[in-house]
């Protein structure tokens, strides 16, 4: 490459880099360098939590076996392994149509007299980059804090078996992370050499919402993991889960390269325990289970080089074929399935005398359904009630009889509707396009009521009915019939109860106010998961107990129904004065978070 | 009863800075009001005030004697606005788009329907009907925002910038529709870079200048009063251009042409 070349692809790198922080996303107002920032805090400090989480095992421990503490460690490494698979894969599927020249790239750079080479291979560039950044700031402090923790209290391991274990870490996990970046850049790039942009463009959002739903729910069962079932699934005693065999592949690698050294310190006592006989008894037992391992680790170790070397190479060559030429616009007619158009014309006949509510219930379905962020916000939800469904489906021992069915079996959907519902109010604050807000500013004739009732009916129809519907036939397997039935009324109670509530205090405009993000999420977010349990079990609970008996079921409805009614009530008087909606609420800065921000006087 | 809308001693600051200060118009039924300048002139700011899209820092807007801060949905029912930027939902197809506003205008629906599919087909957009508007060109999203800001037959138009993007077929279609809308009663505010049109168009103008207002009248008097036989381009020219455009020029293309 000439020197100008070389200049131009630096330059247009940088350009691209800029343009992944800065995708256009929620706030026009919100400072680019402060988000960047406190997303990247966020994903270094939860690392180096968990770290110090899964070190306590080991830091606490007066003596510390090296065989014990060589088993253990494969559950905690399968997490960070597992962890950097996961988040690097929802990293490149959150920027997953900047993955690729975009008309806009064609718009602005086209004139420029740089060769398209160079900007395909700045965008490869710019991809890689934040990929490996993210990865670093993943891995970078866990690398080398839990290696010096593990072996902290074995007494006798060497620094140099401190720094092998430290270098094997690093490697491990940075080839996992650039395996689920790259994974996700040759399944995209794949997609697109054999569809044609013209069929990708149509399924390419649905593609990447599924992985969305795939890789959080992957995420969330990570930590499940056990050192047991890992043992099990290395030695084929239980086949492994077909999406953890990436992960196991990378564990082995580990195990091969620097992992085993754990197994090799010799035990030393302390003096007084030195002629204790139990301790070494455990230590040999776990050591030779440890080392009925190793070949299988051999025989798996490869397939990590390869898959990475696999993915690396599909990743590549399907970018720099399928960005050859620069794209064009988007010609797709927005296809409408003969169920869409009957739902839409029932609809549209029952709201006719209410055309703000219809204009609510439509804009609902087709921001949540159509734009980015909403549809990324939704599959999050549904891969959290996945998640716990698939743990209770998991944990099932037997098939339950109708009267003292599991708990987890009636938290299944009330988990997902509440998690739907919860992110669903996240939804309704990121604006469908902020740039295209003054349309409904201008066009909507100062009553909100009409058209939230409207996304409200949109929320129950596709996110509280559809999945009951979906989760009916689970419902009857595992509850019985009769059961099922009187559990799926319920949970629709439970969610009407609580979309009301959650929207009790809710005055912005849904979907057409500029996005105020959380002001102390490492408390909010926590707060919720734990209220979120809470709330799902604390009901599943009271449903359980309420289904034994008919006089209890009927109570239970009644209560329900009359709690709907009396929110809606309060509701309805809540909102029957009318307040000015904010559209363009801005988040406070830092300076005025920090009360450091002097009363000036802003005239607007 | 007559339609009238008028802006008094309108001022309004972004941070204390001001954008415009003392702007005063007046739009009466089956006139059109032209409102010129350069960037940041004002002009845009102005417009968001007229449409009640923000609210002024000072002063007021009546329309037909009642400020339209006193019934502000009301107002805005009677207003249809072109902004200069065609913002749209671009996930929507043209005909959700206008489904949407229609709905949120309370439009019946067999009306809306009827109008929307009518208007669509006037404005040449009814094979893209159903086409995302990601795909659409500049023209086709002017004409979008063109029958959105007629599809409840407004009272006011505010039009700013509305031929921009727009091919010579629908730009002559807007160039015969603007007269007939304002014959038929409308008042009309149309805010151009385009003199030529305006000058057309507007039977009285408004010159804004660093949030001024430095001139305002029909363009005949505009002519008397900067004593000189010339077309309205000269005149604005002349009011608010403070660099010399010749020299400006020559400048730009002596620049252009530096080599290392």
């Amino acid at each position: 490459m000439s020197t100008e070349h070389t200049s131009a692809f630096r330059l247009v790198t940088a350009l691209f880099l800029r343009r992944f922080v800065d995708n256009d996303l929620l706030s026009p107002h919100a400072d680019r360098h402060e988000s960047l920032a406190v997303l990247y805090a966020c994903v270094v400090s939860l690392a180096v939590f968990v770290t110090f989480l899964l070190s306590t095992t080991y830091l606490s421990a007066f003596i510390q076996l090296p065989g014990t503490a060589a088993l253990s460690a494969l559950g905690d490494r399968f997490l960070y392994i597992g962890g950097s698979v996961t988040i690097t894969a929802l990293a490149a599927l959150m920027a997953w149509d900047a993955l690729a020249l975009e008309p806009r790239d064609a718009a602005i750079l086209g004139p420029l007299p740089i060769p398209a080479r160079t900007i395909t291979r700045a965008k490869l560039a710019a991809a890689i980059i934040s990929g490996a950044l993210l990865t670093v700031g993943l891995n970078a402090v866990p690398s080398v804090l839990y290696p010096l923790f593990l072996t902290l209290n074995i007494r006798g391991t060497q620094g140099s078996t401190v720094v092998r274990l430290i270098g094997g870490h690093a490697a491990t996990v940075a080839m996992a992370g650039c395996f689920g970046f790259f994974g996700i850049l040759a399944l995209r790039g794949t997609l697109r050499l054999l569809l044609g942009e013209r069929r990708f463009h149509r399924v390419s959002s649905g593609v990447q919402s599924v992985l969305v739903v795939g890789m959080v729910t992957g995420l969330l069962l990570v930590p499940t993991v056990r050192s047991h079932e890992l043992q099990a699934w290395t030695m084929r005693t239980t086949p492994p889960a077909w999406a953890a065999r990436p992960v196991l592949w990378y564990l082995a690698f580990n195990e091969t390269v620097a992992g085993h050294l754990v197994c090799e310190i010799p035990v030393v006592l302390p003096p007084r325990f030195s002629s204790a006989s139990y301790p070494k008894q455990e230590d040999r037992l776990a050591r030779a289970s440890y080392r009925l391992l190793l070949p299988r680790f051999a025989e798996l170790a490869p397939l990590a080089w390869l898959a990475l070397l696999g993915v690396t190479s599909v990743a590549f060559v399907t970018f720099l074929w399928t960005n050859r030429r620069y794209p064009g616009p988007s010609v797709s007619v927005l296809a409408q399935s003969r169920l869409g158009a009957w739902v839409r014309r029932l609809v549209e006949r029952r709201t006719s005398e209410d055309p703000e509510a219809e204009a609510g219930f439509f804009f609902a379905l087709q921001t949540l359904a159509r734009s980015g962020p909403h549809r990324t916000i939704v599959a999050i939800a549904v891969a959290i009630g996945l998640t716990h469904m698939l743990i209770v489906l998991a944990q099932r021992q037997a098939p339950a009889v109708e009267p003292a069915a599991p708990l987890g079996a009636f938290g299944i959907a009330i988990l997902l509707l509440a998690s739907l519902l919860a992110g669903f109010s996240r939804a309704v604050a990121v604006p469908a396009e902020p740039a295209a807000n003054w349309m409904i500013r201008s066009a909507w004739l100062g009553d909100d009521r009409r058209f939230l009732a409207g996304v409200k009916r949109a929320a129950l129809a596709a996110l509280v009915a559809v999945p009951l519907i979906v989760l009916l036939p689970l419902h009857v397997l595992l509850l019985g019939v009769v059961t099922a039935l009187a559990h799926t009324l319920f949970a629709l109670c439970f969610a009407i109860l609580a979309m009301e509530a959650l929207f009790l205090p809710y005055r912005k405009f849904p979907f057409a106010c500029s996005y105020v993000p959380v002001e102390n999420p490492k408390i909010v977010w926590p707060a919720a998961l734990v209220g979120l349990l809470l709330v799902t079990y604390g009901y599943a609970g009271l449903e359980r107990w309420a289904l034994q008996t008919p006089a209890r079921t009927t109570a239970l409805g009644a209560a329900l129904v009359v709690m709907v009614l009396f929110v809606k009530a309060v509701d309805r008087v809540w909102r029957r004065e009318r307040r000015p909606i904010v559209f363009d609420d801005r988040p406070r800065q830092a300076t005025q978070r920090l009360d450091l921000f002097e009363g000036v006087a802003i005239y607007e | 009863m007559q339609l009238r809308l008028e802006a008094r001693s309108l001022a309004k600051y972004y941070s204390a800075i001001p954008a415009i200060r003392d702007v005063n118009l007046t739009l009466e039924a089956g006139t059109i009001l032209g409102l010129l300048g350069p960037n940041g002139s004002g002009k845009s700011t102005t417009v968001s005030l007229v449409t009640g899209l923000r609210e002024p820092s000072a002063g007021q807007i009546l329309f037909n004697g009642r400020n339209i801060a006193d019934n502000l949905a009301d107002y805005k029912s009677r207003v249809g606005y072109v902004p200069e930027e065609a913002h749209l939902y671009t996930f929507l197809s043209g005909r959700e788009q206008l489904e949407l506003i229609g709905r949120l205008r309370r439009l019946p629906s067999a009306l809306r329907t009827r109008k929307i599919m009518a208007l669509l087909d006037l404005f040449g957009l009814i094979g893209a009907a159903d086409q995302p508007i990601s795909g659409y060109s500049k023209g086709m999203r002017q004409k979008i925002l063109l029958v959105s800001a007629l599809l409840h037959d407004p009272d006011v138009l505010i039009l700013d910038e509305p031929e921009s993007g727009l091919d010579l077929s629908a730009s002559l279609v807007l160039r015969h529709l603007i007269p007939i809308l304002a014959a038929r009663g409308k008042l009309i505010l149309y805010s151009s870079h385009v003199l030529d049109y305006v000058e057309r168009l507007c039977a009285s103008v408004v010159v804004l200048h660093r949030g001024r207002i430095v001139a305002e009248g029909p363009v005949p008097q505009l002519r008397a009063m900067m004593q000189r036989e010339s077309s309205l381009e000269e005149i604005v020219a002349q009011l608010v251009t403070t660099v010399d455009p010749a020299g400006t020029a020559t400048a730009i293309a002596d620049l252009v042409a530096l080599r290392a």
